[in-house]
């Protein structure tokens, strides 16, 4: 496709040139970019105490008032710390005559226990009959 | 500081950044933005050597990667209408100031009309007569077919003949 006159005319239109600081520019940041890509960030104590004072740095105050309400926390927590020993570990083992009223009174119970069922055993119990036997009996 | 080896992006912004200035400038029409395009363009080949790797024709692969940008700052910036009320109030003109008045009046209207064209169409017309590429390689570059591009360059042509006629006419 020839381009006509008017293509022509168009194409000889000069364009605006580029400014030349640009090319410094652009390309000091293309290095600052590719550097930075090639360099991973490590990690140092450094980097943590920057990144830490970053964090902190804004609001001192805030920060060191809320450190030293935990640290009075931990204080009053510590000195109200209940010292007195466990009841469990103070109660002494119990006495001769003791074991033996208590198997005494074991021994009792398991009488009782036994009596109430052997009251049980004699009760009668109502067996179901056929209902012609229920009808004799009722006739004598 | 210096670059990775392997890729030479100072002889690619001497080669390249011409064309790819004037080619998105007639995109955005603003300076600030254009340099920030151009900017992100020469960081990613920085960063990303690799995606040059294979590359036969560096200039549509680059106006390929100007287009994208463009494209994505559009998107960005909202509507393209709005884009097109902004050129008429602030745009700049991506033709170099002339000397002659007949030829700065002739400048003024072309960048008008190109700026009222389509983008797809303005892409093609700029490509086609400022930055001197074939149908292929702007098919190539704007991911189109050669007959896309050639009938996109037609129709934008005609618009332009159709606008600049009075002048271009007084002019001969």
């Amino acid at each position: 496709m020839k381009p006509d006159d008017f293509e022509q005319k168009l194409s000889r239109q000069p364009m605006r040139q580029i400014p030349g600081e640009w090319r410094a520019e652009i390309l000091d940041a293309c290095r600052v970019s590719s550097v930075e890509r090639r360099e991973p960030e490590r990690f140092l104590p450094s980097t943590l105490v920057s990144r830490l004072s970053t964090i902190f740095w804004p609001h001192p105050k805030a920060w060191a008032g809320l450190a030293a309400v935990w640290i009075l926390i931990f204080a009053v927590d510590f000195s109200m710390r209940d010292t007195t020993p466990v009841l469990a570990e103070k109660a002494a083992p119990p006495s001769p005559e003791v074991i033996v009223e208590l198997k005494q009174q074991q021994r009792m119970l398991a009488e009782l226990i036994g009596a109430g069922q052997a009251r049980e055993a004699e009760v009668p119990r109502f067996l179901p009959q056929p209902r012609s036997e229920r009808v004799e009996i009722m006739m004598t | 500081m210096k670059m990775p080896a392997g890729l030479d992006i100072e002889r690619l912004y001497d080669e390249h950044a011409r064309p790819l200035y004037a080619f998105l400038l007639n995109f955005t029409r603003d300076e600030a933005d254009t340099r920030d395009l151009l900017q992100e363009i020469f960081i990613k080949l920085a960063r990303e050597p690799k995606l040059l790797a294979g590359v036969r024709e560096e200039r549509p692969f680059l106006i390929r990667l100007a287009h994208n940008a463009a494209i994505d700052l559009m998107r960005r910036r909202g509507t393209r209408e709005r884009t097109k009320e902004n050129f008429a109030a602030e745009m700049v003109s991506p033709f170099a100031p002339a000397g002659d008045p007949d030829e700065k009046v002739f400048r003024d209207e072309l960048a008008e009309a190109l700026a009222e064209l389509p983008e797809e169409q303005r892409a093609v017309v700029h490509l086609k007569l400022w930055g001197e590429l074939t149908f292929e390689e702007i098919a190539g570059a704007l991911d189109i077919s050669p007959n896309t591009a050639a009938s996109r360059y037609r129709y934008g042509i005609d618009k332009l003949r159709d606008r600049l006629r009075p002048i271009y006419e007084e002019m001969k």
